[in-house]
């Protein structure tokens, strides 16, 4: 088999990876102040409708690409005021959010079903750097979100574990009580992170629109991948940098599907391999789930769990 | 939280009002009506007459009330799956996925085991048939949260894109028994005696009743049961029940199980009445999705389950002729009001059981006094 073709499903992997190491970032923010959002799927396809509608609109790829993070914002405020202010239940009030963006994006998407998107990200041209080989098409190709998205990776692993803040956020995923007691406002500390967390989960939709697919459509725009990224935060065990390795893990299993159905590869019936990333994910989890691997896991120990001050 | 010298807090009612039980659903859902309307709006649709449209077509008009029974069918099924899990604090949100697997295992015991069996043992074999494939969907999930802690949610919601694939693959990908071998692409039909009789010209089968009598039948198990105190039990705090000796993995495994088997029931319904095959439409109507929508706001109760669930049915089948009437609006409208009703329903609920207190800080100025 031609192994130029699995070159460029590599490199591709590394694209689709994006989208996955920004939802997983937020995801991880989010957990590690102690707060779930499941909702994921839904910030991701509200944020591409919403680049998707601005760019028909307007035109304005800038648009397109930062006013999904104000949507974000506004449907993370709210998973925040039903589960850190009211204490509601945090994966009910996540999977409405899932079920709520999924409707309002097809609902607003509706009238731009199968349009071309108007708007895009293309790739930087490095010149000659594209060319060397393996490296070239690997590291150099890509779109600037991409680029983004690394260095930020880097940042918020240096943020949790360089800085006091970042101190602070782990700290109160583990036990807000002694945050509280330290005179730092826990409510405060769940929301901001719950709020960027957000941000970053519709800012991860708008490049599914912008840098990856051609067209608006309900049915295919994300496929789960909110559900991926998640799982992804287990995976990567709550630290940034390896969410970069295992985004581009799934994001391999994600790409396979088109490779084959490009080279036209018919072994197997392309729904089976439809199947390869969500099984592959399943798999890791079963991986992880041996008594061993949990405790290098170390998930924040207050996960879901809301916080009440006991005061009297 | 500390607003101008006033501390405002929630804080745990000792015993709440009776009536809130039933308010709570219907501002949630009222709620929800407005949320949607403002993007009706939004978009161009008067809210007013979309929703009278809805409420003519999916409630009051001959076709729309025996539509909205026909889909009722599964529905409660999938919300009984729901609430069965959700009561115990156990996320099952695949139950989409495992309809599929139940509308694929009732077909299959439909093709190959129906035509030997006698006439009256062919509808519930055909049943449980679909009923255990559904449990045999989440055993995965099942065996994790018992291993690892909580993750039943992720991996049980995966399966539902592994099943998708499944029911195209049987009707797309393959020539296997559940196709029917003519060129076009569409599932094999089961034996006539597995399937059952509409009642007269409606679209409603005998399934509907099955389904109320089971969640009347769940009510009174989980109420009087060795086994629904022991799951309540543990669904108010795991630690009492390992103390007094229930087996923590036992009964994750077992609810799970159960839940996934009355989702695959919902499936197994499907074939028995309207459909007669592995269908593909299946995989546009979302009902597992819905399911846990309506488990929610009957606020996991089984016999409650059985009216927000023609609700629901209700709203699906109007939001269906919106889509095709004269000044159409996406069906995914419906979506966008389960989505709400379920937001609201989770704050409202946690208004039924705290009250808002407002008390002045001891020692800060009062208002207006010098």
């Amino acid at each position: 088999m031609n192994s130029n073709i699995w070159l460029i499903t590599f490199a591709d992997a590394i694209s689709i990876a994006t989208p996955l190491i920004l939802a997983s970032l937020g995801a991880m923010l989010t957990e590690r102040s102690g707060v779930i959002n499941l909702g994921v799927e839904g910030y991701l396809l509200m944020g591409a409708v919403t680049a998707f509608q601005l760019g028909m609109g307007f035109g304005n790829v800038w648009l397109s690409v930062f006013a999904p993070i104000l949507v974000g914002v506004v449907m993370a405020l709210v998973h925040g005021a039903l589960v850190i202010s009211l204490r509601a239940n945090q994966i009910v009030s996540g999977l409405a959010m899932v079920i709520f963006g999924t409707g309002l994006s097809q609902f607003l998407g509706k009238s731009v079903e199968g349009e071309r998107r108007p708007v895009s990200i293309e790739p930087i041209d490095f010149g000659r750097l594209s060319d060397i080989p393996f490296i070239g098409p690997v590291i150099f190709g890509h779109d600037p979100l991409t680029y983004f998205t690394w260095a930020l990776t880097i940042v918020a692993s240096l943020y949790l574990n360089r800085t006091r803040p970042g101190l602070v956020l782990r700290a109160t995923g583990d036990a807000p009580a002694t945050v509280d007691a330290q005179g730092v406002s826990v409510t405060a500390v769940r929301y901001i992170h719950t709020v960027v967390g957000g941000a970053l989960m519709a800012f991860a939709g708008s490049w599914f629109m912008l840098a990856r697919g051609t067209a608006w459509s309900q049915e295919s725009t994300t496929n789960g991948i909110g559900w991926i990224a998640l799982a992804l935060v287990v995976f990567a065990a709550w630290r940034p940098l390896r969410a970069i390795l295992g985004a581009v893990l799934f994001g391999f299993t994600l790409q396979v599907p088109f490779t084959l159905q490009a080279q036209q590869i018919n072994v197997v019936a392309p729904e089976m391999v439809k199947m390869l990333p969500y099984l592959a994910t399943l798999f890791v989890l079963v991986a992880l789930s041996t008594p061993r691997a949990r405790r290098l896991l170390g998930a924040p120990k207050m996960l879901g769990i809301p916080f009440v001050r006991d005061e009297r | 939280m500390i607003v101008g010298g006033y501390r405002i807090e929630l804080e745990p009612r000792l015993k709440s009002p009776r009536w809130l039980v039933y308010v709570v659903p219907v501002v949630s859902l009222l709620f929800a009506f407005v949320v949607a309307g403002i993007f009706l709006l939004g978009t161009g649709h008067n809210p007013f007459t979309t929703y009278g449209k809805l409420i003519d077509k999916g409630y009051t008009s001959y076709y729309g009330i025996t539509d909205t029974l026909g889909l009722a069918t599964p529905l409660i099924c999938t919300g009984l799956a729901a609430a069965f899990a959700f009561r115990m604090n156990l996320f099952n949100i695949g139950e989409e996925g495992q309809m599929y697997l139940g509308m694929i295992g009732a077909a299959w015991a439909g093709i190959v085991l129906a035509d030997n069996l006698p006439g009256v043992a062919a509808v519930p074999v055909v049943m449980l048939s679909g009923a255990a494939f559904g449990a045999l969907w989440v055993l995965v999930p099942a065996v994790l949260r018992a291993r690892l802690g909580p993750s039943e949610t992720v991996s049980s919601l995966l399966l539902n894109y592994v099943a998708l694939n499944l029911v195209n693959f049987l009707i797309f990908g393959s020539r296997t028994l559940w196709r029917d071998p003519s060129p076009f692409p569409d599932g094999q039909l089961v034996a006539d005696s597995a399937r059952l009789d509409r009642f007269g010209t409606t679209n409603v089968y005998p399934t509907l009743l099955i389904a109320a009598i089971l969640a009347v039948f769940l009510w009174l198990f989980m109420r009087f049961s060795n086994y629904g105190y022991e799951t309540s039990v543990f669904a108010d705090s795991p630690n009492t029940a390992r103390y007094a000796g229930m087996s923590a993995s036992r009964l994750t495994v077992s609810v799970l199980l159960s839940s996934g088997a009355l989702a695959g029931l919902a499936g197994s319904m499907y074939v028995v009445g309207p459909a007669g095959k592995v269908d593909p439409g299946l995989l546009q109507v979302g009902l597992g999705y819905a399911g846990i929508v309506v488990a929610a706001l009957a606020r996991y109760n089984f016999v409650a389950v059985i009216l927000t669930a023609v609700l629901f049915a209700g709203l699906r089948v109007g939001g269906a002729a919106l889509q095709i009437s004269s000044d159409p609006v996406p069906i995914a409208i419906a979506t966008v009001i389960q989505g709400a009703v379920l937001l609201f329903a989770l704050g409202g609920e946690m208004f039924r059981k705290n009250r808002l207190r407002v008390r002045r800080i001891a020692g800060s100025p009062v208002r207006g006094a010098a």
